[in-house]
């Protein structure tokens, strides 16, 4: 019988500082208290340094509930752009980096990465000068999910027609993501030109290609759509908004409000069949059309031990990890 | 396609039912509201759940709704889904324009909390639990399970363990993230060793007291030779203070575990230490060799194994991967192993010698998070 060559301690380590790097750049005066991210670390760990919109360092709480974090501390770099947090997690500068969707295929096999559950939902978002409901369901009639997910997405994430994920809702699949051209075209036939030209914004450059191919989807259906970044005056929005609770109806009132949705009473979510009609009043008149569920995706260094570091919401959980050094 | 899914009405919800049964009858006794008449079924499995779920769920439906003879009116595609705390049986009915959404769900139920069964490698799963188990130890009728805040104690039934007494285990401060304990009876004296914490008592007796000491722990290998090792009170280790069997003091590396092996050259004490690296120190305490490789955890066991007596070590990896223990014995200061792997479904967290034939290893199962103590029992060759 061989014995393994790896040297590597099942038992953690103490000490040691986990070095994260963060698109965000954070620039209040005090850091965040809620939120994905800095917010999940307290209490096992306190903040020692704070650099709004640069670093923050946070220090393992000897009184932390289950006990000291393993870690002495850990450094969070803000406003590192996806390329250079790539970078430097090939280089060793960086132990936890995010990584864009795009960036996810790329040498995965030989890449450790924390992938969450999907939880970000992809949606595009009407202004309400968009009054016409036909012009709305004309496009969510013209947009190829599939298309989107297998391509461009390289197959992470969920194809939806819902709010709530199937993993929280279990009833996702009742949401269908049809793609029906000739209605689609119907639609747009009933509509003056000029209504049928549309400003698409899109606020991370991550999704750049995204927005573009749902313009050209929406060619096919007989729309003209301009995409633009950041475009302020858009007639509609290609958002993400991240979901924060594992709970079903607490998480269709958060999208809700997040997307400008009237927020249903809380009453009328308490069972599956309820929630259903809501999510479906919801989503009537296609103010909001929901795309893709996206999970959160790190990469880790191989020095970081202690399993995977977030929830399945993507939230920090790092008081457990530990750093496992290089030995002789 | 569209159009007719946006129609489907989703009519009012009634309470959750108890289990798959009774959400089938549920389902059924709406279909049939709403049918009045046959219906052709189609079942899909969105859930976790094996697709032999779906068996009895089809018969207690088929058997309400009987079986449709020509091509039925309505048409109902029943689809078993779940979210995180419930399972949920969903059914889309059609009939002509009209479409029907009805959900019935039942509470995900949580796995049994003890179970005792037999496994190869002479592996025996003796208890389970959701807390995190430090040791486990037997004497007589008795069972003891240590865990970070309490001890509890089991007597054996026919049925099986039955709970006798649960001691609290008070503390002034917290215990490290990963906690480390050991028990060690003698008859019905039990001695407990925590992070800076001793506890005793009896089995039988009313009084379990435990205070605050920095005393050293003992450390044997299931046979006559023992150890006295200081524990570092905030950390998961032992921080290299020990005193050996003459009584003379040694200062060596911290190490996580310690185990005696008897070669035919004499005795050896081998650490886990901190570094990574297992150390084989003579009887005199000198450093003689260094094994790469193993993991953290390590127990030696009394009994021969040819030429020297064996010790158990787990694999080394990170606490999200499968362990396994293998047993080793050493032939100048060379590990040559003299078992394959028993192999565990998630991180070992305790290993400690238990009978100069037995060690207890608790692993964290990887899927259900449950922690399992198991006896590892080790038969020589003739």
């Amino acid at each position: 019988v061989a014995i393994a060559a790896v040297s590597a301690a099942t038992r953690p380590h103490y000490g040691g500082t986990l070095r994260v790097e963060i698109q965000e750049s954070i620039e209040t005066p005090d850091p965040p208290q809620s939120g994905p991210g800095m917010a999940d670390l307290s209490p096992a760990f306190s903040v020692t340094r704070w650099e709004g919109g640069r670093q923050a360092t946070y220090s393992a709480n000897n009184e932390a509930h289950g006990g000291r974090p393993f870690l002495e501390s850990v450094e969070i770099q803000m406003n590192r752009p996806p390329r250079d947090q790539a970078i430097d997690l090939e280089l060793r500068r960086a132990d936890v980096v995010e990584l864009a969707i795009g960036e996810v295929g790329r040498g995965a096999a030989a890449r450790k990465m924390w992938v969450s559950a999907p939880v970000r939902l992809l949606a595009l978002q009407f202004t309400p000068r968009v009054s016409d409901p036909r012009i709305r369901e004309a496009l969510a009639l013209s947009i190829d999910r599939n298309a989107i997910h297998n391509v461009l997405l390289q197959r992470r994430g969920e194809v939806t027609g819902a709010l709530l994920p199937q993993w929280i809702s279990g009833y996702a699949f009742l949401f269908p993501t049809p793609v029906d051209l000739a209605k689609a075209r119907s639609l747009v036939a009933e509509l003056t030109p000029p209504a049928r030209a549309l400003a698409l914004s899109y606020d991370d450059p991550a999704f750049r290609n995204i927005a573009e191919r749902i313009a050209v989807n929406a060619r096919d259906a007989g729309l003209a759509i301009s995409v633009g970044l950041r475009n302020a005056a858009a007639d509609l929005r290609l958002v993400e908004v991240r979901i924060a609770s594992a709970d079903p109806s607490r998480a269709l009132a958060q999208l809700s409000v997040a997307l400008a949705l009237p927020e249903p009473p809380a009453d009328a979510l308490g069972s599956p069949e309820e929630l259903v009609n809501a999510e479906r009043g919801l989503l009537e008149g296609f103010r909001v059309i929901p795309l893709l569920h996206l999970p959160v995706v790190y990469g880790v260094a191989p020095r970081v031990k202690g399993g995977v570091g977030i929830s399945p919401l993507g939230e920090w959980r790092f008081e457990n990890l530990w750093i496992e050094e290089s030995r002789p | 396609v569209a159009a007719v899914a946006l129609l489907f009405l989703v009519v009012p919800s009634s309470p959750a039912a108890d289990d798959p049964a009774g959400a089938a009858r549920e389902m059924a006794r709406k279909t049939l509201a709403f049918t009045r008449g046959p219906v052709s079924l189609t079942f899909r499995n969105f859930s976790s759940l094996p697709d032999s779920q779906l068996g009895p769920i089809r018969r207690e439906m088929e058997s309400a709704l009987g079986t449709p003879d020509a091509t039925p009116p309505t048409e109902a595609r029943v689809t078993l889904s779940e979210n995180s705390s419930e399972y949920l049986l969903v059914e889309e009915a059609r009939r002509g324009d009209e479409s029907r959404v009805w959900i019935a769900s039942w509470k995900r139920a949580a796995p049994a909390n003890a179970m005792a069964a037999e496994a190869a490698l002479d592996n025996r799963l003796v208890w389970e639990q959701d807390e995190p188990i430090l040791d486990v130890a037997f004497s007589g009728e008795w069972m003891i399970v240590l865990a970070p805040s309490r001890i509890a104690i089991y007597s054996q039934q026919a049925s099986g363990w039955a709970l006798r007494r649960t001691i609290v285990v008070e503390l002034s401060h917290p215990l490290p993230r990963d906690p480390r304990g050991r028990l060690r009876v003698t008859g019905t004296r039990v001695q407990v060793l925590l992070s800076g914490v001793i506890c005793s008592g009896t089995l039988d007796g009313e009084k379990f007291a435990c205070q605050e000491s920095s005393e050293p722990w003992v450390l044997d290998s299931g046979g006559r030779d023992l150890l006295l090792a200081s524990f570092s009170a905030s950390r998961n280790y032992f921080d290299g203070h020990v005193v050996l069997q003459n009584g003379s003091r040694k200062t060596g590396p911290p190490f996580y575990s310690a185990a005696a092996v008897q070669e035919a050259s004499g005795l050896s004490w081998l650490l886990a230490t901190v570094d990574g690296n297992t150390r084989v120190f003579s009887s005199s305490f000198d450093s003689v060799a260094s094994i790469p490789g193993w993991g953290s955890d390590i127990a030696g066991l009394g009994t021969r194994c040819g030429e020297a007596n064996p010790v158990l070590v787990t694999r080394p990896g990170d606490t999200s991967e499968p362990d396994s223990v293998q047993a080793f014995t050493l032939a100048n200061h060379t590990p040559v192993p003299v078992s394959s792997p028993a192999p565990l479904s998630g991180p070992v967290t305790a290993l400690w010698p238990l009978t100069s034939t037995s060690a207890v290893a608790v692993s964290r199962d990887l899927a259900t998070g449950k922690y399992r103590a198991y006896v590892l029992t080790l038969r020589c060759g003739p």
